[in-house]
C-alpha cells in the first residue's frame, strides 16, 4: 500500500524530470552539433574551456570538447547532476517525513506496517521514481544519439543517464535519513540540503586547480563527476556511490525502528524561554518564521560567493583572447577576472532567486495551513499582511544581493584581484530585479491560482535557469529574452543595464500589485 | 438602537452547483447566547467564515455590530474574537509567545484575565506548539480568544479535543463572558453543551436555518413524550388527534404529542391508567426529529 502510494507519486515526479533531464541533454547536444561545425570552431571552444579553471570549479573538468558527447557532459551535467540531488533530496523528504508531517502515517501504521516495514515500502516506491527518472533521460539521449552529427550509442546514453540519475539516488539516501533524524520536513531537507552544499563545495575546491584534485573523492559529487560519462567511463566509480547509498538506507531503516513516530532522532527542545520580542505583529511574525530558511540561503551565498571570489583571479589567469568569446556567449565580458565573476554571479543570482521563491511559497503556506485565519479573523487586513510580508522578502532579498558581492569581493580581495567592492556590492545588488521578477510572479499566482503558486515559482525558475544554461551556445533571442537570468547583466563584467533592472523590477511590483489585489478579492483557500 | 451583534441578509454561498448556505436570514442582539446546530456539512462554517470575511458571499450580506462583513473586516473583527474547531498554529512558537503575539494584533487584552485562564485551562505556556496536543492547542486559541473580552465570541467547534474537565472550564467561561453582557455565537456537535448555555438555538440543515428560537419555544413546537400505564384494557392512542409513534411495551404505552394534549387526556380519563408520565424533548430529541431519526 505505502509502496504504491508513494511510487505513484516519486513516478510522476520521476517523468517530469525525466523528461526535463532528457530534453536539457538532447538540445545541448543538437544545438552544439549546429553551432559548432568545424574543427576549427570546436579546437577554439576546447582550447578556451579545456583548462579554464574557472569553468572547471563550476562545471566540472571539460575534457574532449572537440565532440558532441564531451562538450554535452561539460555543458549540462553539473546542472543535471545538481537539479537531481536537489529532486532526490526534496522528494524523498516529502514522501517520508512530510507524510508523516501531515499525519498519514498515522493511519497506515495503526494497520500491520512496522516502522521500519512503512520506511522500506516507501523507499521501494522511491525506488520506483528514480528508474522512471533514469529510464527516461537514457531514452531521449539515446533518441538524440540516433542524429547523425550527435552520434551517441545506446549504451554510453544509458551510462549517462546513469551518472545522472546518481546523484538522484544518493540524495534521496541522504533525504531518508535526514527525515528520521529531523522532527519536521522541512528540518530534514534542511540537513540533506547542507550535506549537498558542502558536497558541492568540496568538490568545487577539488576541480579549481588548485593542486587539490585529490579532494574530488571526499565529494560524493565528485564520484559521479568520476564516473566520466561518454568521455572516459570508469563504472568503478559507481561502487563508493553504491556503497554510501546502501549506508544511508541502511541507516534510515535501522532509525526509523527506534524513533517514535512523528518526533526525529535529534531531540527537539519541547519548551523554551519566549522571544517575545518580535512578536508585536504580522511583520515581526514573518521575521520570526523566515529566519530559520533565510539563514540557510544566506549562508549559502555568502560561501559561495566566497569561493568564487577566491578562484576568480587564478581562474581569470588562463582566459585567453578566444576565451573571452566563449565566456562572453554567456553574456560575460571584461578582463579575465571580471569575466569570470560575471559567470560566477549568475548561480549566485539563481540563489537570491530561489530565496525569493522560498519568501512566496512561505506565505501561501501560511494560507493553506489555516494559520493565516488566526491573523485575518483579527483586526489585520489582507493587505497589511502581504504587504508586510513583501516588505520582508524586498529587505531579504536586498541583503542577499549585498551579501553575496561583499563575500564575493572578500573572497577575490584575498587573493588580490585587483576588484573593489563597490563593483561587487553593485554586481550583488543587480541580482536583486531578477529575483523581484519571480517573486513577482509568485505573488501573482498567489492572487490567481493558489493552489498553483510553487508550481508557477519553480517552473519560472527552471526554465529562467534552463535557457540560460542551454542558451550559450546559441538560442534564439525570444527564447533567450524568456530567462530573467538572460535578461541580467553579467556584473561585474560589464555594468549593470539599469533600464533592464528596472523594467524587471516593474514587472514585479506589477505582479504583485494585481496578484495582491487579486487575494483581496477571493476566498481563502487551504491545500 | 444598538445594532444586532450578527446580522445577516440573504446570506448565501454556493460553490459551483452546491449550495452551501441558502438564503440566511439571522439576528443576534448584543447579550445573547445563541446555539448554531447543524450535522457535517450543513453550513456552519460556511456561515462562521462569511461573517469573518475570509470568504465572499454569492448573494446576500451579513454584518457584525453593523459593520459590513466584506467591507469593514478590520472594524468588525476589532469587536469579536473567534474560535476555530482545529487549532492551526505555528509549530516553532511557543505558548506564550502565540498568546502574546495574538493578543498584540487584537490590540486589547485583558492580562490577568488571560493569566487566569493559562492556570483554569492548566496550559503550559513554556511549551512549543509542536509538542502540544490537540487539545492543548485548542486550550491556546480558547485562551487566546477569552482574554481580549470581546463584545462577540465566535465560537466554531470550540471544544473539540477537550476533556470533559476542561470542557467544563469552558462552559464557566462562556457563563462568565455572558454574564460580562458579550454576546457569544456557539456553533456546535455537542447538544447538552449548547442546551446548557444558549438562550437561542438555530438548526442548519442542507444549507438553510429550518429552526431557530428558544428551546421553550422550540419544547412547544415539537412533540411532548407521554407514557402511560395500564391496568386494564388498553385504548387504541393511534386515532387520537395529536398522537403519532404509538408504541406499547407489555402494559406500558408510549407515544408523542403534538399541539393540544387534551384529546389525549379525555381517553386516558376513560381507561384504567396506573402511572403517567410525561417529558418535554431534550435538544437532542428536537435534532434528531430535524434530521428524520424519531422524537
Amino acid at each position: 500500500m505505502i509502496t504504491w502510494l508513494t511510487a505513484r507519486r516519486a513516478v510522476r515526479s520521476g517523468v517530469i524530470f525525466g523528461y526535463i533531464f532528457g530534453v536539457s541533454i538532447a538540445s545541448s547536444a543538437i544545438s552544439y552539433s549546429r553551432f559548432y561545425k568545424t574543427a576549427a570552431q570546436r579546437d577554439a571552444l576546447a582550447a578556451a574551456y579545456g583548462s579554464d579553471k574557472a569553468t572547471s570549479a563550476l562545471f566540472g573538468p571539460a575534457p574532449q570538447l572537440q565532440t558532441v558527447a564531451g562538450f554535452t557532459v561539460f555543458k549540462i551535467s553539473m546542472t543535471l547532476i545538481l537539479v537531481g540531488a536537489v529532486w532526490g533530496l526534496l522528494t524523498s523528504t516529502r514522501l517520508l517525513r512530510g507524510e508523516e508531517d501531515d499525519g498519514r502515517w498515522e493511519l497506515l501504521l495503526a494497520g500491520q506496517t512496522t516502522r521500519r516495514g512503512a520506511v522500506v515500502q516507501a523507499l521501494g516506491g522511491l525506488g520506483a521514481g528514480v528508474v522512471t527518472l533514469w529510464a527516461l533521460t537514457g531514452l531521449i539521449t539515446a533518441l538524440t544519439g540516433l542524429d547523425s552529427s550527435v552520434g551517441i550509442a545506446a549504451w554510453p546514453a544509458l551510462y549517462f543517464a546513469l551518472a545522472m540519475a546518481a546523484t538522484a539516488v544518493m540524495f534521496l539516501a541522504v533525504g531518508a535519513l535526514t527525515s528520521q533524524l529531523a522532527g519536521t520536513r522541512r528540518q530534514a531537507a534542511a540537513y540533506a540540503a547542507w550535506v549537498l552544499g558542502v558536497s558541492y563545495a568540496v568538490r568545487l575546491v577539488a576541480d579549481a586547480g588548485l593542486g587539490l584534485h585529490g579532494l574530488i573523492w571526499a565529494s560524493p559529487l565528485g564520484w559521479v563527476e568520476e564516473l566520466r560519462p561518454l568521455t572516459a567511463p570508469a563504472p568503478l566509480a559507481l561502487l563508493p556511490i553504491a556503497a554510501l547509498t546502501a549506508v544511508l538506507l541502511a541507516a534510515a531503516v535501522h532509525l526509523a525502528g527506534t524513533r517514535d513516530v512523528g518526533a526525529g532522532i535529534v531531540p527537539d527542545r519541547a519548551s523554551r524561554r519566549p522571544h517575545l520580542r518580535l512578536l508585536g505583529g504580522p511583520i515581526g511574525l514573518a521575521v520570526q518564521l523566515v529566519r530559520p530558511a533565510v539563514t540557510s540561503w544566506w549562508v549559502a551565498i555568502a560561501v559561495s560567493g566566497l569561493l568564487f571570489g577566491l578562484i576568480a583571479r587564478s581562474a581569470g589567469g588562463t582566459i585567453s583572447g578566444s576565451s573571452v568569446q566563449v565566456l562572453s556567449r554567456l553574456g560575460s565580458r571584461g578582463n579575465g577576472t571580471d569575466a569570470v565573476l560575471g559567470v560566477c554571479f549568475i548561480i549566485l543570482a539563481v540563489l537570491v532567486a530561489f530565496t525569493a521563491a522560498g519568501q512566496i511559497t512561505a506565505a501561501r503556506s501560511e494560507e493553506s495551513a489555516g494559520r493565516l485565519d488566526q491573523l485575518l479573523t483579527r483586526p489585520v487586513s489582507r493587505s497589511r499582511w502581504l504587504g508586510g510580508r513583501l516588505l520582508v522578502t524586498v529587505v531579504v532579498l536586498l541583503a542577499s544581493g549585498v551579501l553575496a558581492g561583499v563575500f564575493a569581493w572578500a573572497g577575490a580581495a584575498s587573493q588580490h584581484a585587483g576588484v573593489s567592492l563597490p563593483a561587487l556590492a553593485e554586481a550583488g545588488v543587480n541580482l536583486v530585479p531578477p529575483a523581484t521578477t519571480i517573486a513577482g510572479a509568485g505573488v501573482l499566482a498567489l492572487g490567481v491560482w493558489p493552489r498553483g503558486t510553487s508550481i508557477v515559482l519553480y517552473a519560472l525558475l527552471a526554465w529562467s535557469l534552463l535557457v540560460v544554461v542551454i542558451g550559450g551556445v546559441g538560442a534564439s533571442h525570444w527564447v533567450l529574452d524568456t530567462s530573467v537570468f538572460h535578461q541580467m547583466a553579467s556584473a561585474p563584467a560589464v555594468p549593470p543595464r539599469w533600464e533592464a533592472n528596472g523594467v524587471m523590477a516593474a514587472i514585479g511590483v506589477a505582479g504583485a500589485l494585481i496578484g495582491g489585489i487579486a487575494f483581496k478579492r477571493r476566498d481563502l483557500q487551504g491545500k | 438602537m444598538a445594532a444586532m451583534a450578527i446580522r445577516t441578509e440573504r446570506l448565501t454561498k454556493r460553490y459551483g452547483d452546491v449550495i452551501a448556505l441558502d438564503q440566511l436570514n439571522l439576528e443576534v442582539a448584543p447579550g445573547e447566547v445563541v446555539g448554531y446546530l447543524g450535522p457535517n456539512g450543513a453550513g456552519k462554517t460556511t456561515t462562521i467564515r462569511l461573517l469573518l470575511g475570509l470568504i465572499s458571499p454569492t448573494e446576500g450580506r451579513g454584518e457584525i455590530f453593523g459593520l459590513d462583513c466584506q467591507r469593514q473586516p478590520v472594524e468588525a473583527h476589532r469587536r469579536l474574537a473567534f474560535v476555530a474547531g482545529e487549532a492551526n498554529l505555528w509549530p516553532s512558537l511557543t505558548g506564550a509567545e502565540t498568546l502574546r503575539l495574538l493578543g498584540r494584533v487584537q490590540g486589547h487584552v485583558d492580562e490577568a484575565y488571560r493569566d487566569e485562564l493559562v492556570t483554569r485551562f492548566d496550559l503550559d505556556p513554556a511549551k512549543k506548539v509542536r509538542a502540544y496536543s490537540k487539545g492543548n492547542r485548542q486550550k491556546v486559541i480558547l485562551i487566546a480568544a477569552l482574554m481580549t473580552r470581546a463584545d462577540l465570541l465566535v465560537l466554531d467547534e470550540p471544544t473539540s479535543g477537550l476533556d470533559p474537565l476542561m470542557e467544563q472550564a469552558f462552559r464557566g467561561s462562556v457563563r462568565e463572558a455572558r454574564d460580562r453582557g458579550q454576546t457569544v455565537f456557539l456553533s456546535s456537535h455537542i447538544l447538552s453543551e449548547v442546551e446548557a448555555l444558549c438562550d437561542r438555538v438555530g438548526i442548519l440543515r442542507q444549507g438553510k436555518l429550518v429552526e431557530l428560537g428558544t428551546l421553550a419555544e422550540m419544547r412547544h413546537l415539537a412533540a411532548l413524550t407521554v407514557e402511560a400505564t395500564f391496568a386494564g384494557a388498553i385504548p387504541d392512542l393511534s386515532a387520537v388527534p395529536g398522537v403519532s409513534s404509538v408504541q406499547a411495551d407489555g402494559r406500558v404505552v408510549r407515544c408523542q404529542v403534538r399541539g393540544p394534549v387534551a384529546p389525549l387526556l379525555k381517553v386516558l380519563a376513560g381507561a384504567d391508567v396506573t402511572e403517567l408520565l410525561s417529558r418535554e424533548p431534550s435538544l437532542e430529541e428536537l435534532f434528531l426529529a430535524q434530521y428524520g431519526g424519531g422524537a
